[in-house]
């Protein structure tokens, strides 16, 4: 009786997750799936029809936008991971009494919806604002020049709004870092850059590459930003799914397009994963199993 | 590790494997055409009672008349406003119309090409002409009988507009013809509005294209000229109503935007001011529908009769200054407020309107709309 029990526990566990994961993402998926196969016009109806040219259309017609979007999430999190880490190295080693305090400073933002936030970088970057005089006034933006609305602004508002998804888990990571073994390095005659090299930056490995992933896979489907603060020349693949979906209502360019995406993050990760080592990221229970 | 990538891999194709065996996208599949229009249902009035679910355009609407109406008549109203652009609305209720629900709202308020798509899609109700004689009473005669629905069985008018251009009088005081949005001098300055049935045809007007008349290579052409500006970053960006915040900051100098947003705007800003191009400007009416399986369809015909008497819509034109579809308006609020009356953009004469087009479709309206959407995502 028990070890039966015991041996059902773990399904017991599973079922609200499973249940969810059934509901809410695989069921969604096969009609997505299905809807990209299917063939005809929005004027016309569409109908099932193992139409798979809708992915090879999706991305062919639309290879600007994916290495765009590609591009800027990639330099979105290059940049979100080069201020994450010092910031969050000041505040667990440095932060002393203040910790608190500024790991609430890092997390406020998400007090005030991501739609809001976004909308008030465009006032922030808008031409005749402080911040673009001021990038003017040292030359790095030209007389005539913007902000709001270019590469740069787009790239900005990504890495703004991913800033805490990167920070938290690097903080997580360095939190649990065991100082004694810093201290052990430095008593072998390490100097402090060998020991970060050697020791700290190994062993929060594991934050550094969550934090990439849970910046970089939401920033390539990004919309928002893209839409506010670019123009169409800074359209990244979200803003075509959407237009396809709500605007042109071709919704199987949009089903395939959507799976061309995931199927492109899926392999990135693969490759990423496969290049930080799978250790990283599960930590020690990988080198365990 | 790399096997539970596998594993997700063989999901994914599994999951399109699946997507064979049947089952509905949805109601995507009955979107077919031309629907017969004969066996569409008439939606009935009676005594006003109950709940009413009306969606509208933004500040498209005075603080007071919901509530009035509620007084008068007990019928608890959800106003919303959840209209920001005909295609997008049009594509989030879609799924629902073609089930036959309206997503309980009892009126929506689409632009005149938009009504008349979707009544030839069979989403949208005839009207119970006994049930609103204000409208039969009170309906200006310019808009009685439009081409899409000659005798006003499915569609009251709301508002009426005009498209043109709205500049910054100290910024860009010299432009007064869409031609001059091209000009290199205000290079990424320029917005223009994203849909297409206000910017495209301005533009072939601006390059001597009747738009009533033209084919669909007269549109694909001027959507290459938009693409080209695009492109050079001439336009800065496409918008909605969101014009007005980059009017205001001066970011834009000139904008094609719609005539009651640039009152509206003026009030703030005095050197935003609203100008009707050298070749005449756009035309357009939003249009109360009621669509199919609407609950409630007393409670819309009396609200639809409630906004037709001349007092209530002189309320609503006071506050959002479009033009009125309804006759005496102009009279009382000559009495109230007389400058507002004597505003050619809310009480245009004939002569201040007479190059204008009244907004039309292309032939092809899926190609050229895809061929449009095309160059918003650059």
């Amino acid at each position: 009786m028990s070890t039966v029990r015991r041996r059902l526990i773990p399904y017991g566990l599973l079922t609200p997750g499973l249940l969810w994961l059934i509901l809410f993402f695989v069921v969604p998926m096969y009609f997505m799936a299905r809807i990209a196969l299917y063939e005809g016009s929005s004027t016309t109806g569409y109908e099932f029809a193992w139409n798979f040219s809708n992915f090879s259309d999706a991305l062919s017609e639309n290879d600007t936008q994916f290495v765009r979007s590609f591009y800027y999430s990639g330099v979105a999190t290059v940049i979100a991971l080069l201020i994450a880490y010092p910031l969050a190295y000041a505040i667990a080693f440095r932060g002393g009494k203040y910790k608190n305090l500024l790991l609430f400073a890092v997390v406020a933002p998400f007090f005030t919806t991501y739609l809001i936030r976004t909308l008030a970088w465009q006032t922030i970057l808008s031409d005749e604002s402080f911040i673009v005089n001021a990038l003017q006034t040292i030359g790095l933006v030209a007389d005539d020049g913007r902000v709001l609305d270019t590469s740069g602004s787009v790239i900005a508002g990504l890495t703004y709004n991913f800033l805490p998804f990167m920070i938290l888990p690097i903080y997580a990571s360095l939190e649990r870092l065991d100082t004694s073994l810093i201290e052990a390095a430095k008593d072998l005659y390490s100097s402090a850059t060998t020991a970060f090299r050697k020791v700290t930056l190994p062993l929060t490995g594991p934050g550094i590459v969550a934090g990439v992933l849970l910046t970089f896979i939401p920033a390539s489907g990004d919309y928002i930003n893209a839409e506010f603060l670019g123009s169409q020349n800074q359209a990244m693949i979200g803003n075509v799914i959407q237009s396809k979906y709500l605007v042109v209502t071709d919704y199987p360019a949009a089903a395939a397009l959507s799976f061309v995406l995931l199927a492109i993050i899926l392999i990135l990760v693969v490759l990423y994963i496969r290049f930080a080592g799978s250790e990283a990221l599960m930590g020690e229970e990988a080198e365990k199993a | 590790m790399l096997v539970k990538l596998t594993a997700a891999i063989a999901v994914l194709v599994g999951t399109l494997v699946l997507a064979a065996c049947g089952g509905d996208g949805g109601g995507l599949e009955s979107g077919s055409g031309d629907t017969d229009t004969s066996d569409i249902p008439t939606a009935q009035g009676g005594e006003p009672s109950g709940e009413l679910t009306i969606s509208n355009w933004p500040l498209y609407i005075d603080k007071q008349t919901i509530p009035n109406f509620e007084q008068e008549t007990g019928v608890e109203t959800q106003y919303i406003e959840d209209i920001n652009d005909n295609t997008e609305f049009f594509g989030k209720l879609r799924p629902q119309l073609s089930q036959g629900e309206s997503g309980g709202r009892s009126i929506i308020i689409p632009t005149d090409w938009m009504a008349a798509k979707m009544y030839d899609l069979g989403y949208v109700q005839n009207l119970d002409k006994s049930a609103i004689p204000n409208v039969e009473e009170n309906l200006i005669p310019s808009l009685q009988s439009p081409s899409f629905d000659p005798n006003r069985d499915y569609s009251v008018p709301w508002q009426s507009g005009m498209t043109g251009i709205i500049v910054r009088k100290d910024l860009a005081p010299d432009i007064t013809s869409i031609n001059d949005l091209f000009d290199p001098k205000y290079k990424g300055k320029v917005t223009m509005l994203s849909e297409m049935r206000d910017t495209v045809p301005l533009v072939m007007k601006a390059d001597g294209v009747d738009p009533a008349e033209a084919t669909d290579q007269d549109w694909l052409d001027a959507i290459d000229k938009i693409e080209q500006a695009a492109a050079s970053g001439q336009v800065r960006d496409f918008t909605g109503n969101d014009y007005a915040d980059d009017l205001t900051r001066g970011d834009v100098v000139a904008a094609i935007g719609w005539s009651g947003d640039a009152v509206q705007l003026q009030a703030d800003n005095p050197n935003i001011e609203w100008r009707m191009p050298d070749e005449g400007c756009m035309l357009w009416t939003d249009n109360m529908e009621i669509p199919i399986g609407a609950p409630n369809t007393p409670a819309a015909l009396a609200f639809m009769n409630y906004v037709y008497d001349p007092e209530v819509a002189a309320d609503i034109t006071e506050y959002v200054q479009y033009v009125s579809p309804v006759a005496g308006v102009k009279e009382i609020l000559t009495k109230r407020d007389p400058k507002l009356a004597n505003n050619q953009l809310i009480f245009p004469d004939e002569e201040f309107t007479a190059d204008c087009t009244i907004q039309v479709s292309p032939e092809d309206e899926e190609g050229v709309t895809e061929a449009f959407e095309t160059v918003l995502q650059g």
